[in-house]
């Protein structure tokens, strides 16, 4: 988890906020326990891409500069506090059906465009 | 558009027609490619299989460009200042053609290739079509299995057809590669669904593939093209055998009770030939009257021979021919 004000909190030990939630529903949909973890973007990319983090979430938008080294979902401007920013989340690059599986999870959640 | 002529060879209404089609199917294939441009711009996504058969859909125009730009000035009569017309038009734009394939073709398959080599994994998710989520590579598979149809059925037969008619060696090139589009379109769907499957390799190999392919296009025609640009002997549309025109040529020139030795040197301007025909007469005489009608015989033969030149001669020069066959 990325802090960004109106999308995560992260002051306490669980993050709050519309993305956690997302991304809390979308593990129970998929019978996954959470381990959060807290970092800056570069940090959080790194681990994903050594593959200690499954998901990375914050206030990625669709522009991000780590296109070329996480697989990136759709932007997502409906979520709560996304204030018109096309917000999207970051998996393992080459992970697709995780990708499509949150994609799928984000599009009934939230909707797409 | 209808040409009636090329430097300053009247067209037969067959030739006329078969460039009448030919012109017709090129105007065609640039709507068609250019719409398959764009529908592939929204599926490409991530894969590089995608991403080399869209590039290679956008270097497929090149050659229709070539020739109907090449046509402007084909049909111009010659000049003092173009003796021979500009038929070589023809000729540079399948240079251009092919060296644009060769070119490219090898950049896409070096970045195939480091691709593959740094374990770049293709990712790619899921779309939203008419409110259901759909995974992007079904859209991939479904587009390049529907915009096969234009190259392999239509207009790349139908070129082929028209080609050795108007004795055009780009058009036939490009009517090659065109029926040659399926070997792009199952490499692109291997690929994707390999991915799909998890086997992410098989989208860097399947660009690979596909590379290769344009690579291998570009090889063949920059090397035609060159060939015939440096006057070698005039072959058939296809390259494949010394054209048989030379050697009806030469039968035409011993039929005459004048000529005791025939040869010839015939090149290819593209689409029409030049023609040296080199005579040597009986009792080391010729009259006016002989050389005229010979050259009428000879352009008689075929449409694509209206430039002839006898030159009667006590002995030919190196590298005459004078069998007509290979």
């Amino acid at each position: 988890m990325s802090a960004d004000p109106g999308l995560v909190d992260t002051d306490r030990n669980t993050p709050t906020g519309s993305i956690p939630d997302l991304v809390a529903a979308f593990a129970d949909g998929i019978d996954a326990e959470i381990d959060w973890t807290y970092g800056s973007e570069e940090t959080l990319v790194g681990m994903l891409e050594r593959g200690d983090l499954d998901l990375v979430a914050g206030g990625f938008t669709s522009d991000t500069p780590w296109m070329d080294r996480a697989g990136v979902t759709r932007g997502y401007p409906q979520i709560d506090g996304a204030d018109g920013r096309e917000i999207v989340m970051l998996v393992p690059l080459g992970e697709n059906a995780f990708l499509s599986a949150l994609e799928r999870h984000l599009d009934e959640a939230v909707g797409a465009r | 558009m209808t040409v009636q002529r090329i430097g300053r060879t009247e067209l037969p209404d067959e030739q006329r027609t078969a460039l009448r089609r030919a012109i017709r199917w090129e105007w065609f294939t640039i709507a068609y490619t250019s719409v398959t441009i764009a529908v592939v711009a929204l599926v490409v996504g991530n894969s590089q299989a995608m991403r080399t058969a869209w590039i290679e859909d956008m270097l497929s125009l090149i050659p229709q460009l070539a020739f109907l730009v090449a046509l402007i000035f084909v049909r111009r009569r010659p000049s003092v200042k173009h003796p021979y017309g500009l038929h070589r038009v023809m000729g540079i734009g399948h240079l251009v053609a092919g060296v644009a394939l060769l070119a490219v073709g090898l950049n896409l398959a070096v970045e195939a290739v480091t691709g593959l080599i740094a374990r770049e994994h293709p990712t790619i998710g899921t779309v939203q079509l008419f409110g259901q989520t759909i995974w992007l590579g079904w859209l991939m598979v479904a587009v390049m299995a529907v915009i096969v149809v234009g190259p392999v059925f239509f207009y790349g037969p139908a070129k082929a057809k028209l080609a050795p008619v108007l004795h055009n060696k780009l058009l036939y090139a490009d009517a090659d590669m065109a029926k040659a589009d399926w070997q792009t379109t199952v490499a692109s769907i291997v690929g994707v669904l390999g991915v799909g499957a998890g086997v992410w390799w098989l989208d860097g190999a399947a660009a690979l593939v596909i590379s290769l392919g344009i690579f291998w296009d570009g090889w063949r025609n920059t090397k035609t093209a060159v060939i015939d640009l440096m006057d070698q002997r005039a072959r058939t549309y296809d390259s494949k055998n010394p054209h048989p025109l030379a050697g009806d040529v030469i039968s035409t020139m011993r039929s005459r009770p004048w000529v005791k030795a025939a040869g010839v040197r015939m090149r290819d301007q593209g689409q029409v030939f030049h023609i040296e025909a080199f005579v040597v007469p009986h009792r080391g005489k010729v009259s006016l009257g002989d050389t005229t009608d010979l050259a009428e015989r000879i352009t008689d033969l075929d449409w694509k021979v209206q430039d002839v030149v006898i030159v009667p001669v006590e002995e030919f020069p190196d590298g005459v021919d004078t069998s007509g066959r290979g």
